[in-house]
């Protein structure tokens, strides 16, 4: 995913945020055990959220407190590993390896260069993450080519380039417990329209510059690289009210002792995303990264 | 049935006060209103009863003797979740759709007005619903904002493009209010909006 994802760190209690890096660095050592070393460099916040959703209100054994690659000397405390982080280690693996063959595909020999030798590198981790998820590998697969095929129409619709995303991230929740179930695929439908229409915003200018296919340009019949004010409140409006349902689906879940971060990134986190993004700031990937970064590894 | 207390996340020890407060947040969050046209509505449905049930158990613990504390009981239990049917105007084949939504089966109810040969006012209304429903929001406020501008009278199809310019609804705990939300007079004003659009259609 993109970075969007992520509490609003100021707001979240000590013990709170102690928490979230418990689960940041739980879900990194799922990555190691589950797909080996190199997956381990994909962890990002996104995936965290995903994740300690996943996991919902199982009873977990107690916090470990290990040593790391990234912490040799200090012991850092890491959440137990249960079957959610499991999944979204594998989920993380999967969709980041298509979304590389994806680049690959979409850019020419030099530009795709370094996203053709990641998938190389990513290439024994996602064999044995599709392994085990294979209808999940399936479902991305065929959303992407989805997404491929409406690029390629210049589709107008921003709901159904949206939706292919939409249903990528909701068939991740396919391994929530059953009477999870329908609410986890309900949030994670509806925050994965609004990530790829944060995204599009954010990538508006450039796809106008090098002429891409952005779903805002034909959407709104863009001539120039910015959204007029008008549409661009219609933006914010629909995104808005994909986070207010999956805020509700939110409500029907229990998720145990993720509640207090999972609430923060639910109520504060993502609408703090959503207007910065708005607002014309870049928070995709590295930024926000370095912004928790730098409290987590200081 | 669970332990009541339980269900309202409070301990037995908790005063009346704060028994009556935990069961108005708990109805504050799994109120038919933040569930309109959603497929979770069922399930937020049964948590309300939940709720009402462990709040009424409670009252009458507390009362003594199995008497019911007058007035206080289940205030927000007979609301009927079910979708549009109040419309009067449905004709057979309209209302079929409207039943199928109301079932849940989207597909069928796309079938039925894909074979449609007119593009009404209802036609695009229910089109919308379905979108809605789908999590398809800018194609939903499209098909209403349609429906709106063939037949401009019509309450049903002005409350459900009202709610889409307001961006929709979610409980969020207190504290939670301030982001990129309305401000809190806006928000008086656009539920007196809605109340105002309710009660011309008289519910």
């Amino acid at each position: 995913m993109f970075g969007y994802v992520l509490p609003l760190a100021g707001e979240l209690k000590v013990k709170e945020f102690e928490k979230f890096k418990s689960a940041y660095c739980g879900l990194c050592h799922a990555m190691g055990r589950k797909c080996g070393l190199k997956a381990r460099f994909l962890l990002n916040y996104d995936f965290t959220f995903l994740a300690m959703l996943l996991d919902g209100g199982s009873k977990a054994s107690a916090d470990q407190m290990c040593r790391c690659v990234a912490s040799p000397f200090r012991r850092r405390r890491v959440c137990a590993m249960t079957s959610g982080f499991e999944m979204a280690a594998d989920a993380s693996v999967i969709l980041s390896f298509w979304k590389l063959r994806d680049t690959v595909q979409d850019e020419g020999f030099f530009r795709g260069f370094a996203a053709r030798l990641l998938s190389l590198l990513l290439r024994p981790a996602y064999r044995k993450a599709a392994k085990r998820r294979r209808e999940f590998d399936l479902t991305v697969r065929q959303c992407l080519s989805q997404l491929r095929q409406l690029e390629l129409e210049q589709c107008p619709s921003l709901d159904r380039v949206a939706d292919t995303f939409a249903r990528l991230l909701q068939a991740a929740g396919m391994e929530a417990q059953t009477e999870q179930r329908s609410p986890v695929e309900q949030i994670l439908y509806h925050i994965g329209r609004w990530i790829y229409l944060a995204d599009a915003y954010d990538d508006l200018e450039e796809d106008f510059k090098r002429k891409r296919y952005n779903p805002l340009i034909t959407r709104f019949a863009l001539t120039v690289p910015t959204l007029p004010e008008k549409d661009r409140e219609q933006l914010e409006t629909t995104m808005r009210h994909s986070l207010n349902l999956a805020t509700s689906a939110y409500g029907l879940l229990q998720v145990g002792r993720w509640s207090e971060v999972l609430d923060n990134i639910l109520y504060l986190g993502l609408p703090t995303s959503g207007m910065r993004v708005l607002a014309g700031e870049k928070i995709k990937w590295n930024q926000s990264k370095q912004k928790i970064g730098e409290i987590i590894y200081e | 049935m669970n332990d009541p207390y339980g269900v309202l996340g409070i301990s037995s020890s908790a005063s009346d006060e704060e028994v009556k407060r935990a069961y108005r947040e708990l109805a504050r969050k799994y109120h038919p209103d933040n569930y309109q046209n959603n497929p979770l509505s069922e399930l937020a449905e049964e948590k309300m009863k939940e709720i009402n049930q462990a709040y009424d158990a409670i009252t009458k613990m507390r009362s003594g003797n199995g008497k019911t504390a007058g007035g206080s009981s289940s205030s927000y239990g007979n609301y009927s979740g079910s979708y549009g049917g109040n419309g009067g105007n449905a004709s057979g084949a309209y209302a079929q759709v409207r039943n199928a939504i109301n079932r849940g089966d989207l597909n069928q109810a796309e079938m039925l007005l894909r074979q449609m040969p007119e593009r009404t006012a209802e036609w695009h209304f229910l089109t919308g619903s379905i979108a809605y429903r789908k999590g398809w929001l800018d194609e939903a406020q499209q098909h209403y904002q349609l429906a709106c501008g063939m037949d401009p009278g019509n309450m049903e199809y002005r409350q459900a493009l009202a709610y889409m310019q307001s961006g929709g609804q979610a409980y969020r705990p207190m504290g939670y209010g301030g982001v990129g939300n309305m401000s809190a007079a806006d928000c008086c004003a656009s539920m007196m909006c809605i109340n105002c659009l309710c009660g011309g259609q008289g519910c």
